[in-house]
C-alpha cells in the first residue's frame, strides 16, 4: 500500500501533447478512477505510473520513492490490461504464479499462493487449463489473480471490463470493489465509462485534453460539476444544458423555452438540470409547454424525451408519477431552483 | 440449408476443378515417381524412360553409399543447422527491433532483403576472395558464412510480421510482472512467435540445404555439400543417371518431411487467442 503523487507530469507523442502538466495525489488505500473521453490522456497517465511510458517532464512518487526513472519491474505495481494479456503458452496456474516466479520465489510457496488466490477468485478448477480454453470472464479473473498474488503497492487497471458483456461487467465490477476493499491496496482505474467510474471510485478524476477537469468524491462531482464538460460527461442520461438569457428571475432560451431561475442571475448563462430533477405534470398549468416525443420504459422508471419548441429536454420519471402520460402527451416542465446548475456561457465555468 | 446448397459449385465445375487438381498433383509427383524408378534401374534401362516394369537393381544405391553422398548430406545438414541456428538467434532479435522500435526506419523492413535482388555471382566472388585470404576455402565455415548472407535476411524479414502480430500488452504485462526487457523478449515474446520461428527455421534450412551455387564455388572439394555431390555425378564420362537419381532422393526426402511440418506450423495460430481484440 502506498500513495501515488504525480507532479507536473507532461507527455507528448510527436507534436501532440497528451498530458499537460498534470498534478495528482492519489491517496493511500483508496480506489481512484481516471475517467474521460478517448484521447484525454487517462491511459497515458496510468501507463506512466506503471513505467510503460517515460515522462517528458515531471516527477512520480509511489510512497516515498521517486519512481520517475525506474523500470516497471522496480515499481512494485501490478496491472490488469483491457485484453487481459495472459501468457498464451502458460497454464492458468503458471500465469497467476508468473510474477512470483520472476522474483525467484520457491516453487512450493508459489503453488500454495496460486492455490490460495485461485480459491479466492473461484477459479481453482481452471488451474491446469490454457488461457484460450477460458471464457472472457474467466480470463479476466486469471488476470486479476496474477495482479493480486504478489501484494503489490499499487493496482493499475486499464479499462479491464470493456471486453465483457453487460451482465458479466456488473458482476466483475462488484468483485473488483470487494477485492480492493478486502486487500486495502491503492488502486488506479482507467475507464471511459462514467457510470463505472461513479460506482467504483472513492476518488474520481475527470480528465479532458490532458488536464484534470475535476477531482473529488463521485457524488460531489455529480452534484456540483465545475463546468459544462463535467456536467455533461458525468451522469446518464446526460444533464440538460440550455443556453439562454437570465433576467429578474426568468430564464429564456432562443428556442422559446422558459423557466424560473435564481433572481440574482443576469445575462447570458447556460442552465443545467439533471433529467431526474425535471418535474413534469400533464396539467396545463405552466407556460413551459412541451410534448413527450419518446417514452422509454426502464421498469421502475422511464426516460422521456420532451420537445419544447426547438429545445429537447430529457426527464427521468418514476413510473408511479407517469400516470396518464404517454407518447405525444402535452406536459408542463418545472424544476426546483436548488436543483439548477448555472454556467457562464462564454467560459463554461460554474456560477453557483 | 438452401443457402448452403446454392453456394455449392455445379457438378461440371467440380469435375473441372478436381481434374485440374489431379493434373497439378501429377505434375508434382511424376518427377519423384520417375526419380524413384530411375534409382532402381540399370544404365541400359534408364535409356528407356517409359519402362515401368523391370528387374530392379540396388547398384545405384550402393554407388551412393560408396561415393560419400551420405557424408555430404551430413555436411549439408551441419551447414543448414548452424546457419539456421545463428540466423534464428540474430534474426529474431533484429526482427523484434525492427518491428517494435522501428529500428532503421520503415525502409529497413524490406531493405534487409536488398542483397537478395543481386545475382549470387556478384556476391560469391568477394566471398571466395575473402575465404582464400583467411585460408577458409573448401571449408564448411566459408559455406556457412555465405549461406548466412541470404538465410539471415530472409528469416529476419519472415519474423518481422510475426512480431508485428504478437500483442504488445503481453510483453508490457511481463515488464510489470518483474521481467527486464530482454527477459520479457526471451520468456514471453519468443514463445508467442514460436510457430513463426519454427516455420522460418525450416524455410531457412531448406534454402541452405538446396544451395548449389555458393557451395560449389566456395567448397567444391573435400567439404562438398549434398547438391555439390549430386552435381558431381555429371562426370566427364557422362551423367551417371541412376546414381544421381538415388542421390537426389536422398536430398529430397528430408525436404519433403520438413515441408510437411512447415505447412502444419504455418497454419497454427500465432498467439493462441489469449488476447481479445
Amino acid at each position: 500500500m502506498a500513495s501515488i503523487s504525480l507532479k507536473q507530469i507532461q507527455k507528448s507523442f510527436g507534436e501532440v501533447e497528451v498530458v499537460k502538466g498534470l498534478d495528482l495525489e492519489i491517496p493511500n488505500g483508496q480506489f481512484t478512477v481516471l475517467v474521460g473521453p478517448s484521447g484525454c490522456g487517462k491511459t497515458t497517465t496510468l501507463r506512466m505510473i506503471a513505467g510503460l511510458e517515460t515522462v517528458d517532464s515531471g516527477v512520480i512518487h509511489i510512497g516515498d520513492k521517486d519512481v520517475t526513472k525506474l523500470e516497471p519491474k522496480d515499481r512494485d505495481v501490478a496491472m490488469v490490461f483491457q485484453n487481459y494479456a495472459l501468457y498464451a503458452h502458460l497454464s492458468v496456474a503458471d500465469n497467476i504464479g508468473f510474477p512470483l516466479r520472476s522474483k525467484g520465489v520457491k516453487k512450493e510457496e508459489i503453488s500454495s499462493r496460486v492455490a490460495e488466490v485461485a480459491a479466492s477468485l473461484g477459479i481453482s478448477e481452471l488451474l491446469k487449463r490454457k488461457p484460450k480454453e477460458l471464457s472472457g470472464g474467466q480470463q479476466q479473473r486469471v488476470a486479476i489473480g496474477r495482479a493480486i498474488i504478489r501484494n503489490p503497492q499499487v493496482f493499475l487497471f486499464d479499462e479491464p471490463l470493456s471486453n465483457l458483456d453487460a451482465k458479466l461487467r456488473l458482476e466483475m465490477r462488484t468483485e473488483i470493489i470487494r477485492l480492493q476493499r478486502r486487500l486495502g491496496t491503492t488502486a488506479v482505474y482507467v475507464t471511459h465509462d462514467q457510470e463505472e467510474a461513479m460506482t467504483l471510485s472513492d476518488v474520481m478524476v475527470v480528465m479532458k485534453d490532458g488536464v484534470i477537469k475535476q477531482l473529488g468524491k463521485p457524488d460531489d462531482i455529480y452534484k456540483k460539476p465545475v463546468d459544462v464538460f463535467v456536467a455533461e460527461f458525468v451522469g446518464s442520461p446526460k444533464m440538460n444544458l440550455v443556453k439562454g438569457h437570465a433576467s429578474a428571475g426568468n430564464f429564456t432560451a432562443p428556442s422559446g423555452f422558459q423557466i424560473k431561475v435564481d433572481p440574482k442571475l443576469s445575462g447570458e448563462i447556460t442552465l443545467g438540470i439533471r433529467p431526474e430533477d425535471v418535474k413534469i405534470t400533464s396539467k396545463d398549468a405552466s407556460s413551459k409547454q412541451g410534448k413527450v416525443e419518446i417514452l422509454e420504459q426502464l421498469g421502475p422508471r422511464a426516460i422521456l424525451t420532451i420537445q419544447s419548441g426547438n429545445q429537447q429536454i430529457t426527464a427521468v420519471v418514476d413510473n408511479e408519477n407517469l400516470k396518464q402520460i404517454t407518447d405525444k402527451t402535452n406536459i408542463s416542465i418545472n424544476s426546483h431552483l436548488e436543483d439548477h446548475h448555472y454556467f457562464e456561457t462564454s467560459t463554461g465555468k460554474r456560477l453557483n | 440449408m438452401t443457402t448452403l446448397n446454392s453456394t455449392r459449385l455445379k457438378p461440371t465445375w467440380t469435375l473441372a476443378g478436381n481434374s485440374l487438381l489431379i493434373l497439378m498433383a501429377l505434375s508434382v509427383f511424376l518427377p519423384f515417381f520417375w526419380l524413384s524408378l530411375g534409382s532402381f534401374k540399370t544404365g541400359a534401362q534408364l535409356n528407356n524412360p517409359a519402362l515401368l516394369l523391370f528387374k530392379p537393381t540396388l547398384e545405384n544405391w550402393k554407388e551412393v553409399l560408396r561415393s560419400g553422398v551420405l557424408e555430404s548430406a551430413y555436411r549439408s545438414a551441419t551447414v543448414g543447422l548452424v546457419t539456421v541456428s545463428l540466423s534464428v538467434v540474430i534474426g529474431s532479435m533484429g526482427a523484434y527491433a525492427i518491428s517494435r522500435y522501428k529500428t532503421g526506419g520503415s525502409s529497413t523492413r524490406f531493405g534487409i532483403l536488398a542483397a537478395q535482388v543481386l545475382p549470387p555471382a556478384v556476391l560469391v566472388f568477394p566471398f571466395l576472395e575473402v575465404s582464400y585470404k583467411f585460408r577458409l576455402n573448401d571449408t564448411l565455415f566459408a559455406v556457412i558464412i555465405s549461406h548466412l548472407s541470404f538465410v539471415l535476411p530472409v528469416i529476419t524479414w519472415f519474423l518481422i510480421g510475426f512480431f508485428d502480430a504478437a500483442p504488445k500488452e503481453v510483453e508490457e504485462q511481463a515488464l510489470v510482472d518483474g521481467l527486464s526487457r530482454f527477459q520479457a523478449f526471451r520468456k514471453v515474446v519468443i514463445p508467442q512467435v514460436a510457430p513463426g520461428i519454427g516455420a522460418a527455421a525450416v524455410f531457412g534450412f531448406v534454402l541452405s540445404w538446396n544451395d548449389l551455387f555458393y557451395a560449389l564455388i566456395l567448397a567444391p572439394g573435400n567439404s562438398a555439400t549434398l547438391p555439390v555431390k549430386i552435381a558431381s555425378f555429371n562426370t566427364f564420362r557422362g551423367v551417371e543417371l541412376g546414381a544421381m537419381c538415388a542421390a537426389i532422393l536422398v536430398a529430397v526426402i528430408p525436404v519433403l518431411i520438413v515441408s510437411f511440418f512447415i505447412q502444419k506450423r504455418l497454419v497454427r495460430g500465432i498467439s493462441g487467442g489469449a488476447v481479445k481484440y
